[in-house]
């Protein structure tokens, strides 16, 4: 580095001493045709330009060689370093400050640029650095996230899987012990035998319906839930969803208001029947018995069809509104709602709010009326074909027990 | 007829609590069941069981809460039941004064064997230790005067440390001893995070007292929480 540094410095020099030879050179070959002053300002602006390539120290070298040269060749008496006129000193002097000094302007001008070149090129260095620091950073923290995430969905999968196989494992055990010759007598009478099987029974069916929303939910997740829309009436879709329910809603009055004159839609009725039953298993988890579940459909604008189902229950705190449509969040155990009621498997609104947006539709959550309990309220498209979009009559009310 | 003893079972899972009823039930004891660490704490207080199972992971009041809470007021035998994975809580749960824990997913086999290692342990007459000079258990005999210890009738030579560490885990016999109650108690509460002290000394007293130091079956590793001694009478 060093090297290169005098190497340039010394070709400075040479490339001085040159350029004011050969300069001095060229004009004392057309000399008849150039005086004095043409002379100066030739060399003059020669040391301008070693001033501005090689700096300070070669321009001052310039300036006294072409300084000699101008006096030896350019001032009479020519071949000779002394000067006869009094005007020619002054011309002589005056060549050599205007030399020296714009040599060491042009150099310190030079020299600053180039600092301010180095500044701007050190400032960007340390931009990209710290860009990429951040980067980096960032990066690791997205992975870390990533990690926390996946980790937090692996313990809930887990205990999900685990806690009816936990159930199941003991009841099996507890069954076997009967059956098994031991010293310790076993008394289980008919009753609790039979609650032991139902257990195994509800539980397994638990694990299933478990198994089952995971693979929804991965199908969603990756885009490849299947839509067969077909046109159909949202009456029969309730309708579905609700004989679906009747085991879970024997001890829930069900409300239907539907508005007259509803269009038909275009949608994967098995979809959105899942959607409706997912939400009155929800609010009949989630309210007590005996108080009423309704479910109201009407008309949102020109191309939407809004359905609801409320419930009469403690209702969803404003904050986790949003966060229960995360999968496996459950406002009973991760959101701190106190219950003593069962919680589910943390999938339902997931899929439902999956299912909603793969018809376009949207989901939210508001308070119920007189600002109690839970209504859940999603939209969907009528669809895109005139030809079907005859009105379809229901019923404005129908009571359900 | 004694009373049958009587079991609280606290968890917010309602089938288990079914099948944990039933199971118990069935093998005589006198079962109660709550949902959460808070009803667990006040059925206590009204009930005075015998014995109590709590899950770790429930809503409002957790396991481990109601652990210390249950801890400040009596000594009730407590079995934890957790997951595997939940070492971490598991070893909170024992610190903070639970005396075993079942693993998620388990046979009622073994559930009701740690239960009756449990109920033994408490209903075992208790002796003034200031005035106790032998210690009997299993294939273990201790003169604490003399600081001399006999297993299966054969003497013993053990340094003043592994004779206290044995003495230890024999009074605390079936149960489990995390790593950081046994440094607490043996080397004071500076070491609690000193493991390799309890490696070596734990490895000198297996060579010492096993049949085979490779497969012991006194000193009983339980992975990640601690040991658990088990002096050969069954328990």
């Amino acid at each position: 580095m060093r090297r290169s540094v005098l190497d340039q410095r010394w070709a400075g020099y040479v490339v001085a001493a040159l350029s004011v030879g050969a300069l001095t050179l060229l004009l004392k070959t057309v000399g008849a045709h150039v005086n004095a002053a043409t002379v100066s300002v030739a060399l003059l602006l020669n040391v301008l330009f070693i001033a501005t390539r090689w700096g300070s120290a070669p321009a001052l070298a310039a300036s006294i060689f072409a300084m000699l040269c101008f006096n030896f060749f350019f001032l009479p008496p020519f071949g000779t370093f002394t000067i006869a006129a009094t005007d020619n000193w002054i011309a002589l002097v005056a060549f050599l400050v205007t030399a020296v000094t714009a040599g060491q302007l042009s150099a310190n001008a030079k020299r600053r640029a180039e600092e301010a070149e180095a500044g701007r090129r050190e400032i960007e260095r340390l931009y990209a650095e710290l860009r990429d620091a951040f980067e980096r950073a960032s990066h690791a923290e997205a992975l870390r996230q990533s990690e926390k995430l996946k980790s937090a969905l692996l313990d809930a999968v887990t205990h999900d899987l685990r806690t009816p196989l936990t159930s199941i494992k003991a009841s099996i055990t507890t069954l076997l012990n009967e059956v098994r010759v031991e010293s310790e007598p076993v008394k289980l009478d008919a009753e609790s035998r039979v609650e032991m099987m139902e257990v195994i029974d509800e539980e397994s069916d638990r694990l299933s319906r478990f198994i089952n929303g995971l693979i929804e939910l991965a199908r969603i997740e990756a885009g490849e839930l299947q839509l067969r829309r077909r046109w159909g009436a949202v009456d029969e879709i309730i309708s579905t969803a609700l004989s679906r329910a009747e085991p879970i809603v024997r001890h829930h009055h069900v409300e239907l208001e539907v508005e007259k004159e509803l269009p038909g839609v275009r949608v994967d009725e098995r979809a959105v029947s899942e959607v409706v039953y997912t939400l009155v298993d929800n609010a009949a988890k989630y309210s007590p018995r005996g108080s009423t579940i309704r479910i109201t459909v009407r008309r949102s604008g020109d191309e939407l069809i809004e359905m609801g189902v409320e419930d009469e229950g403690s209702g969803i705190p404003f904050d986790l509104r949003e966060q229960v449509f995360d999968k496996f969040f459950r406002a009973t155990r991760d959101g701190d709602v106190r219950t003593h009621q069962p919680t589910g498997t943390g999938m339902g609104l997931a899929i439902a709010k999956g299912i909603v947006e793969a018809h376009d539709g949207k989901i939210r959550i508001e308070s119920g009326r007189k600002g109690k309990g839970t209504r859940v309220l999603f939209t969907l498209p009528i669809g895109d074909d005139e030809v079907s979009k005859e009105p379809r009559y229901s019923a404005a009310t129908v009571e359900m027990q | 007829m004694t009373n049958p003893a009587r079991i609280l079972v606290v968890d917010d899972e309602p089938q288990l609590t079914r099948v944990l009823r039933t199971g118990l039930k069935s093998r005589g004891y006198d079962v109660r069941a709550a949902a959460d660490g808070l009803a667990g704490f006040e059925a206590f207080n009204d009930w005075h069981p015998d014995l109590v199972i709590t899950d770790l992971a429930m809503p409002n009041v957790d396991g481990l809460e109601l652990c210390r809470r249950l801890r400040a007021v009596s000594q009730v035998p407590i079995i934890v039941l957790s997951a595997k994975g939940e070492e971490k809580t598991k070893v909170d749960a024992l610190d903070l004064g639970a005396d075993d824990y079942v693993t998620k997913p388990f046979g009622i086999d073994e559930l009701l064997a740690r239960v009756r290692a449990s109920l033994r342990r408490a209903s075992a007459p208790t002796t003034n230790e200031a005035t106790q000079t032998t210690l009997d258990s299993g294939d273990f005999h201790v003169d604490l005067e003399t600081r001399e210890i006999t297993v299966r009738g054969k003497s013993i030579h053990l340094t003043p440390k592994e004779f206290d560490l044995l003495v230890y885990f024999i009074k605390h016999s079936g149960k489990v001893l995390t790593h950081r109650t046994l440094l607490a108690a043996l080397w004071g509460g500076n070491y609690v995070e000193q493991n390799e002290y309890l490696r070596v000394f734990v490895g000198n007293l297996r060579k010492k007292i096993e049949p085979d130091a490779a497969s012991p079956r006194y000193i009983l590793t339980e992975p990640w929480i601690g040991y658990r001694f088990n002096s050969g009478d069954g328990n």
